[in-house]
């Protein structure tokens, strides 16, 4: 699982929300614990400071607040480790970018190395679509991952689905015998 | 001046995955010196070949950023407790650049 179908769904508002803005935020996990956090988007005030330094604002960039990072960091101390880590992309695809990746490396290796990027793509102020990262070791790069949902993955959703079909089968046959 | 030091999961595989380290230092700067002579992997992550931090990397005193303190010159009591987070950023599609 990557998100809860409710993290997923707070995670959705908060982009349409902060929209045009980029919006970012974190979920943390403690064995069967977890927390969201959402975080604010500080790009808008760094640009205005040092343009030359920050030449983007929040409409294509992120940069979450230090005192975010600090009550992230406090959880980090409590037991917490991130799972994911979120932000949209306004106007744009659900793609991890050059950018994400170039923040996300440190010294070229991960900074978060078992954390799964979530992009959400908003469009005209409407979630359009959602993908999800994670890094590859053997690829040394971030690579697409299945969004699995409510511990939903792929692999389980064909199980349920196969699941279901067999049911419907011998309940057809139920019915087909009682005829 | 004993202090705390709290490392960031992203570091720790450069501390043996310790969370916290206890460090003796009068200052962040020596701070800093400690931990990289006892724990070499962190040479690199933390500040860049001319010392200073880098620009990804928070270091707060006590919950105070250091850039609101006095930076690396920034003294240490006993006791107290000094966090290193690295940033994070990043962004969707580049720009537009309007034409000259």
């Amino acid at each position: 699982m990557i998100v809860t179908s409710e993290e997923l769904e707070a995670i959705r508002r908060q982009a349409v929300e902060e929209y045009p803005r980029e919006s970012c935020g974190v979920v943390l996990e403690q064995g069967r614990l977890r927390r969201i956090v959402r975080c604010r988007n500080i790009q808008d005030e760094l640009h205005a400071r040092d343009p030359q330094r920050h030449p983007r604002d929040a409409r294509t960039a992120y940069f979450i607040d230090p005192r975010d990072l600090l009550r992230i960091g406090r959880l980090e101390g409590e037991g917490f480790t991130i799972a994911v880590i979120y932000h949209s992309h306004v106007d744009a695809g659900a793609y991890f970018s050059p950018t994400d990746r170039q923040q996300a490396l440190i010294g070229g290796e991960p900074t978060y190395p078992a954390a799964t990027y979530l992009v959400t793509s908003v469009v005209g102020g409407r979630v359009e679509a959602e993908a999800a990262f994670r890094w590859s070791g053997r690829e040394r790069d971030f690579v697409p991952v299945e969004l699995g949902v409510d511990g939903w993955l792929l692999p389980e959703r064909i199980l349920f689905a196969a699941g279901r079909f067999w049911e419907r089968l011998r309940i057809g046959a139920l019915f087909g015998r009682k005829a | 001046m004993a202090v705390t030091v709290y490392i960031p999961t992203s570091f720790r595989r450069a501390t043996n995955n310790r969370d916290r380290v206890e460090i003796t230092a009068v200052d962040v700067r020596r701070l800093l010196d400690q931990l990289e002579a006892s724990y070499g992997g962190l040479k690199g992550l933390v500040r860049d070949e001319g010392g200073e931090v880098h620009h990804h990397v928070n270091i707060y005193v006590n919950s105070e950023a250091i850039e609101s303190l006095q930076g690396l010159r920034t003294p240490l009591q006993d006791g107290d407790e000094v966090t290193i987070i690295p940033a994070l950023a990043g962004g969707g599609r580049a720009p537009v650049v309007a034409a000259a």
